[in-house]
């Protein structure tokens, strides 16, 4: 390969445009997982973040020294501003999904969520992880260029037409690629461990009883099965982290790892981890084929309307 | 220059130079730190790298670690209680919110007190501890009744596996993680 088609290959990937569509029902997607979120930790906002909180700020202080992009750590500490950081959480995260003022909403809702993870780094699980990293990149994708009220409003100004103009996807391209490095590092993680290699490492998780949602077929507990379900389990991780990259493969990869995240969801207990990282599936099918899906849709529902 | 954005699509110009050149460098250290900062990588140049870029990814919230259930699944059900003794040497047990023993909707409301309840007993969290001795004083005193000392104890069943895949729950052990002396002021 020489130089200058290695150059042409990064511009084309970060900066050709190309539709906004993706974004901006990631945006959608992201924006109602936050909300989600924020209504399951309603009951106990003060318990973890209150002025006596679980762990108190100064305990995460000694514990998470440095400084940190923490509003807790600078609003006044009563029952009151604490509720307050909620509310204005959750007003900033439903004006992102319906996209109005998409970036300064973006900016606030990134804002808030690492503000929380910050102030009690103890309850995070890895959706909750991939959310904040992928909240960062999104501050900076234009977002707010499709499906938005933004755009309606722009449209109503004059200063956009009906047609939605392709945007450079560098920020986008942020996001895929901390999925795939998710895969990826959890793949390399995995590895490291006899258990995975073995293939007995699903025998323990689905015995773990704070774990446990819906039941397991008994043959799915068979230690042939729980070898097999351990390294498809590898070859998921490696294939959704390295392979989802091959245009010709990506949609076989997105579709296995839709069942595989389905599976977990319908076996273990991790209340919103496999949509926070399924949400970002959307980012790799091409706006082309979202389009014709939606298309496809609309004519379906117009002829099943016709028919009745 | 023909490798330009502004070159690659002819209709748009958005981009200037040195916004350009300001993007790609964002790009180039955000690719390098992060792959830098999940990846298990055992290298010097790794580890500097990580001791780098630690300051601002603590700081901006791009810290993460990707090792769920891995490199070795936890191989014990665990749950953590606490024993409260009271001024007028009553006494009662209060458990950390059993996910096994809720509801689905519960459970939905309650995860983060499992992920809590497991990071409790591990070594490099003791801090944790005090906090968590006070938050139950409070929640099982009443002025009448105040509680005098909380113990917390972390029990544990180990997860044996068997040759024919079947799974018999082994008897649980107990490990006193924090005995606490509840103040006045805790009560508050």
């Amino acid at each position: 390969m020489r130089l200058r088609s290695l150059f042409e290959a990064w511009n084309a990937f970060f900066f050709a445009p190309q539709s906004p569509i993706p974004i901006a029902l990631f945006r959608i997607i992201y924006g109602s997982l936050v909300i989600a979120t924020l209504t399951l930790l309603r009951p106990d906002w003060l318990a973890w973040y209150g002025p006596h909180a679980w762990v108190s700020l100064p305990t995460m202080h000694t514990l998470e020294p440095g400084t940190r992009l923490n509003l807790f750590a600078v609003i006044p500490q009563t029952d009151a501003w604490i509720n307050a950081v909620f509310w204005i959480f959750l007003g900033s995260a439903i004006l992102l999904t319906i996209g109005f003022l998409t970036r300064l909403n973006s900016l606030l809702v990134f804002l808030c969520l690492a503000s929380i993870h910050q102030r009690n780094v103890y309850i995070l699980h890895g959706g909750d992880t991939f959310l904040r990293v992928a909240g960062f990149f999104l501050i900076f994708a234009p977002a707010g260029a499709a499906l938005s009220i933004d755009r309606l409003i722009r449209i109503r100004r004059g200063k956009e037409d009906a047609g939605i103009q392709p945007r450079s996807p560098w920020a986008q391209r942020m996001i895929q690629f901390e999925l795939a490095l998710v895969y990826f590092a959890t793949f390399c993680a995995k590895v490291k461990g006899a258990p995975w290699l073995q293939g007995t490492a699903m025998y323990y998780i689905l015995h773990l009883d704070e774990f446990k949602r819906f039941p397991i077929p008994s043959w799915f507990l068979h230690p042939l099965m729980l070898k097999l379900e351990s390294w498809t389990a590898l070859v998921l991780e490696f294939s959704l982290g390295v392979l989802i990259w091959v245009k010709e493969l990506r949609y076989i990869v997105l579709t296995l790892g839709l069942l595989f995240h389905v599976s977990l969801e319908y076996s273990l207990n991790i209340p919103l981890f496999q949509w926070d990282i399924l949400s970002a599936y959307i980012l790799f099918i091409d706006s082309a084929d979202i389009t014709s899906a939606w298309d496809w849709l609309r004519t379906r529902t117009a002829v099943h309307r016709l028919d009745r | 220059m023909r490798t330009r954005p502004k070159q690659i699509d002819g209709r748009t110009n958005t981009l200037t130079k040195a916004k350009y050149i300001a993007i790609n460098a964002f790009l180039i250290f955000h690719i390098l730190a992060i792959s830098c900062w999940c990846l298990p990588i055992d290298s010097p140049l790794v580890t500097l790298s990580k001791d780098r870029v630690r300051p601002y990814f603590l700081w901006s919230g791009l810290f993460q670690s990707w090792d769920m259930f891995s490199p070795i699944p936890k191989a014990a059900n665990t749950y953590v209680e606490a024993t409260i003794v009271y001024k007028d040497g009553s006494r009662t047990t209060w458990t950390f919110p059993r996910m096994e023993q809720l509801s689905l909707t519960e459970r939905y409301f309650k995860e983060r007190y499992r992920k809590y309840a497991e990071n409790l007993p591990l070594d490099q969290n003791d801090a944790l501890l005090p906090d968590a001795a006070r938050y139950i004083a409070r929640l099982n005193s009443t002025p009448t009744h105040p509680a005098r000392t909380v113990m917390l104890i972390q029990k544990w069943s180990f997860i044996v596996p068997r040759a024919d895949g079947s799974y018999i729950p082994e008897p649980w052990g107990q490990h006193i993680l924090y005995g606490y002396g509840v103040k006045p002021e805790d009560l508050q």
